[in-house]
């Protein structure tokens, strides 16, 4: 992808949020008394001018996009192996999904753990048993300084309970 | 997952940190959820009584501020708690009574919780700028009636909101919601420098938001709720007016579960409360604030809410000021 | 009493080791608390306020205020070193540090950080105690019209953050704006965007947008591309900040710092608008402009100047008038109550001895954050050093910790890994994140003082120019409006 393809994409995405936002989501979304007594005071007022201004500038976008001279340049480097790539930022989501179900479950320590280890060997660290020990232990230096020292209640799940 | 569910899942985290049958209560340090943000009313009082409070019950209390949406996130947190006494909420009048009066949207009600007791008492007073020409209360219905007026709260659905258009009405302005002008503001604070700055012509909030400018002189008080005169607030008190109804209108805070809190433990905070409150320290603190200690029992705590909240709510219906949306 | 009379009184108050060993401990604090992601300045002053009320009074309120500067100062290391503002103050930093360590030059930036932060803090203080009268009873006279024309013209602000393309700026601070309208209405208190679920009433957490949007992209480039940084050295190194970088930055340091000043005397504007306000002055200034954001230790000379700059004049609209400027001295106000004080016009002649004081204590606490901060600066050393393979998943669960203990809300982690994927794709597309840092940060200001007006006038729009105030800030925003305008016209015509 180049520069041009881009820019005329992000206004077409712009401009077609816009669109939602003005035609669907503002009318079902946010709520607006009936006894309004001026236009510029309603909830519903912002929103609107903020949708009307995203579709300009997608416009704008489309615009500028048009006029800009065609190059083969790409946006961004190209890595080795996109396919393996794509498939690790997909594992990085589910992991996401994954520690933010576990966390109230498990406990936010021992997910933490599960999710530092995980991560480390996604990203095929050359320091194995360091990233071991790391992820043991950095949730559990946090666990003491945020729970001890700053007094915060760290989520405990069912099975542990750390002191 | 639907963002409900993820809500549930949130509290559901809060409820974990206490689970297990309690051999004996309490066996591991309790979680007290703040519903308003560092240094405001709320929390400097549940952070004054956590040390006495924490002799007495033995073991750690946990202060965690849950802030957003005038309480209630912080609220529903423990509403979805378990209740078994491990996650407590410290209540406010805001959080409590004006909120489930005026907002029909609110994702809790009274009946969602118990309440143990009920530990200070917080007079409202009303005030104007000194070089506004307003001298009593009489000069600022006059004001409203003629030309109209214009006061600031800390948001829609606060005490200062509910507040004001209750001394209006209680002074006989038809109407308030039309002839007094709400500007809402981000939080307390905000609200008091709206009156200083001319923004709006009065006020009336907590004496221990105002108790700062009133003896600096850059506030007039116009009015007390309480029946007894606030000390430092020379203006007269609602009972003097011939307004025995606007003694309602006291802030509290006081400490709650979830409503299937069991009754032994809600017993032991009873006990525990009335020692804590007996603190000197903790006593000299909240006076110095301006605040009333009163520990009151559970019972005693229901009662005085539930009252409070019927009045608003009849108010808050004869105007039309509940919101809908 | 004489003025060497009050000064003599407060030096019998604060001449003791006491004094200095609280606002010491206060700055370490700060510095440490500042520099974990999530534990933002405001918490690390909330936490340790219950253990100032056993202390004097004098002594307590040091502590805090040496929290306070500590803390803005220490959330310039995580900035610079793996791209999370410790607080929201110093999201400005990250635009220019972060690319100077990634070119392994974290020392002179950590060392320009704190030179700015100190020379800012000695200018603000001196300008609390020059100026507290006179600007207190400025900030008395903005309104909700003069706001919305200030903060109208602090928008501007997004064209110097925007990169190399305008429009793409705008798109990005109209997200951060929409984004920012989740919640609960101000003026009517109805839903927006809610869905009926009462974490999303209290509207986005700041602090899980900022992080999610700086920090948690870094480590999604890292999952796409792990050995990306191979080859690039990223060591703190040998190069510490030199006498003739600080030469050369002074005059941005300056006028950072006096940008902090004017913000910080009027309440409600905080310490993160002065930092980019005076980054995008800065880069309009200097010659080095194409260099802003990519690495130009002017850049972080100026957010840090701008962002220390508000720490001591927050305290001239408390102790002139009892008005808090921002939420951390809301909460050192809840500290001079306890000990029964009354900040106000009153308590320059009734505690007038604690008053200077704490101006002595002040001026000191400038040179003590200089030591400590250099201190820490070389505790925190060994972190530019961790294998970037180890330090991801690190960061990852310090954001987790970290954002989670600001509000004690799951929730918010949630938030910060939804923002974290759209902070990647704005990066992929060459969106710059600043944009909606800002606008989600002034937008909701700008609507409610908006609606508030409106509703002192009764709908008239004349309202705001009401004052000499408005017209100013209406006429620099109409310059800069035109300027910006024909610069991007200048810049169309040569590519073009």
């Amino acid at each position: 992808m180049n520069q041009q393809a881009i820019q005329l994409r992000l206004g077409i995405v712009a401009m077609l949020a816009a669109a939602f936002l003005i035609f669907y989501a503002i009318p079902n979304w946010v709520s607006s008394p009936s006894n309004v007594r001026n236009l510029v005071l309603s909830p519903l007022f912002w929103p609107y001018i903020l949708s009307g201004l995203t579709g300009l500038v997608g416009l704008g976008l489309v615009i500028a996009g048009r006029r800009m001279s065609a190059t083969t340049e790409p946006v961004n480097d190209a890595i080795e192996d996109p396919r393996a790539g794509l498939v690790r930022l997909c594992a990085m989501a589910g992991l996401m999904a994954l520690v933010f179900w576990a966390m109230p479950r498990l406990g936010m320590v021992w997910t933490s753990m599960l999710a530092f280890a995980a991560m480390a060997f996604l990203i095929r660290t050359r320091h194995p048993v360091t990233a071991v020990v790391c992820a043991a232990l950095t949730p559990l230096v946090l666990y003491a300084f945020f729970a001890h020292v700053a007094g915060v209640a760290i989520p405990q799940g069912i099975l542990v309970r750390l002191p | 997952m639907t963002l409900r569910k993820l809500g549930a899942a949130c509290a559901l985290g809060l409820g974990l940190i206490a689970t297990t049958a309690f051999a004996e209560y309490p066996e591991r340090p309790i979680n007290m959820v703040i519903p308003y943000g560092p240094g405001g009313a709320t929390d400097i009082s549940a952070r004054a009584i956590a040390e006495p409070l924490g002799h007495a019950v033995g073991k750690p209390l946990v202060m965690s501020n849950i802030t957003g949406a005038g309480g209630a996130t912080g609220s529903v947190a423990v509403q979805n708690a378990k209740g078994d006494g491990y996650t407590m909420l410290f209540a406010r009048v805001g959080s409590h009574t004006v909120n489930p009066a005026m907002k029909a949207t609110l994702p809790y009600t009274l009946d969602d919780f118990r309440f143990v007791t009920v530990y200070e008492i917080n007079p409202v007073a009303c005030a104007v700028r000194p070089d506004s020409g307003i001298e009593t209360i009489e000069d600022l219905v006059a004001l409203t009636n003629k030309e109209g007026s214009s006061y600031s709260s800390s948001g829609v659905g606060s005490m200062l909101h509910l507040a004001a258009v209750f001394v209006l009405d209680e002074f006989g302005v038809e109407n308030p919601l039309e002839k007094a002008t709400h500007i809402p503001q981000k939080g307390g604070g905000e609200a008091a420098t709206a009156v200083l700055n001319g923004t709006v012509t009065f006020i009336c909030t907590n004496t221990s938001a105002l108790a700062g400018f009133v003896a600096n002189g850059q506030l007039k008080p116009i009015l007390v709720t309480t029946a007894e005169p606030v000390v430092g607030f020379d203006a007269p008190t609602a009972v003097d007016l011939g307004k025995p109804a606007l003694t309602q209108l006291v802030g509290w805070t006081g400490i709650a579960g979830p409503d299937d809190l069991p009754d032994e433990v809600a017993a032991k905070w009873g006990a525990w409360m009335a020692e804590a409150a007996n603190d000197p320290g903790f006593v000299d603190q909240m006076n110095a604030l301006g605040s009333v200690i009163h520990v009151m029992s559970p019972e005693e705590a229901n009662t005085f809410i539930q009252k409070q909240y019927e009045t608003f709510r009849a108010l808050v219906d004869k105007l039309g000021m509940r919101i809908e949306g | 009493m004489s003025l060497f009379d009050n000064v003599m009184a407060g030096l019998a108050l604060v001449g003791n080791i006491n004094a200095f060993l609280s606002l010491a401990i206060g700055i370490v604090i700060g510095v440490i608390g500042g520099a974990i992601p999530g534990i933002s300045a405001t918490m690390a002053v909330a936490l340790a306020l219950p253990f100032t009320f056993p202390m004097e009074a004098i002594n307590g309120i040091l502590l805090l205020l040496g929290v306070y500067k500590g803390g803005i100062f220490g959330g310039s290391i995580p900035a610079i070193l793996i791209k999370t503002p410790g607080t929201p103050a110093s999201s400005a930093t990250v635009l220019d540090g972060h690319p100077m360590a990634a070119r392994g030059e974290a020392g002179r930036a950590l060392g320009m950080a704190l030179w700015a932060s100190c020379t800012a803090d000695l200018i603000s203080n001196l300008s609390l105690i020059l100026f507290a009268g006179w600007l207190a009873s400025f900030a008395l006279s903005f309104g909700p019209p003069e706001f919305f024309a200030l903060i109208l013209f602090s928008l501007t602000i997004i064209a110097g953050v925007s990169g190399d393309s305008l429009l793409r700026g705008a798109l990005s601070a109209l997200l951060g704006l929409l984004l920012a309208t989740i919640g609960l209405d101000l003026i009517y208190g109805t839903n927006r965007f809610t869905f009926g679920d009462p974490n999303l009433m209290g509207g986005l957490n700041f602090i899980a947008v900022l992080i999610g949007l700086f920090a948690i992209p870094e480590i999604l480039n890292t999952v796409w591309h792990p050995t990306g940084h191979l080859g690039n050295v990223q060591k703190l190194g040998k190069n510490w900040v030199t006498f003739a970088d600080y030469r050369r930055c002074f005059k941005t340091i300056v006028r950072g710092s006096f940008i902090g000043v004017f913000l910080g005397s009027i309440p409600g504007i905080g310490a993160a608008p002065a930092a980019f306000l005076s980054y995008s002055e800065a880069r309009r200034k200097s010659p080095n402009k194409a260099n802003f954001g990519k690495g130009e230790i002017e850049g972080v000379a100026a957010s840090e100047a701008g962002n220390n700059g508000v720490a001591g004049a927050t305290l001239i609209p408390l102790l002139a008038l009892g008005v808090p400027g921002d939420v951390i001295t809301a909460i050192i106000i809840g500290a001079f109550m306890v000990h029964g004080l009354q900040p106000g016009p009153m308590m320059f002649v009734m505690n007038s001895d604690i008053i200077y004081g704490l101006f002595i204590g002040l001026i000191f606490s400038s040179a003590l954050l200089f030591v400590i901060g250099g201190l820490a600066i070389r505790g925190f050393k060994p972190v530019a050093d961790i294998p970037r393979r180890i330090l991801m998943p690190m960061v990852l669960v310090l954001c987790i910790y970290g954002v989670f203990a600001v509000n004690n809300n799951l929730f918010d982690v949630g938030v910060m890994f939804v923002m974290g994927w759209v902070g990647f794709v704005m990066g992929r597309c060459h969106i710059p994140a600043a944009p909606f840092l800002i606008a989600f940060i002034l937008g909701p200001m700008l609507e409610d003082n908006f609606r508030q007006a409106m509703l002192m006038s009764g709908g008239s729009p004349v309202i705001l120019l009401r004052g000499p105030i408005t017209w100013f800030f209406w006429g620099v925003t109409a310059l800069t409006v035109i300027a910006i305008a024909r610069g991007s016209l200048d810049k169309a015509r040569e590519t073009g």
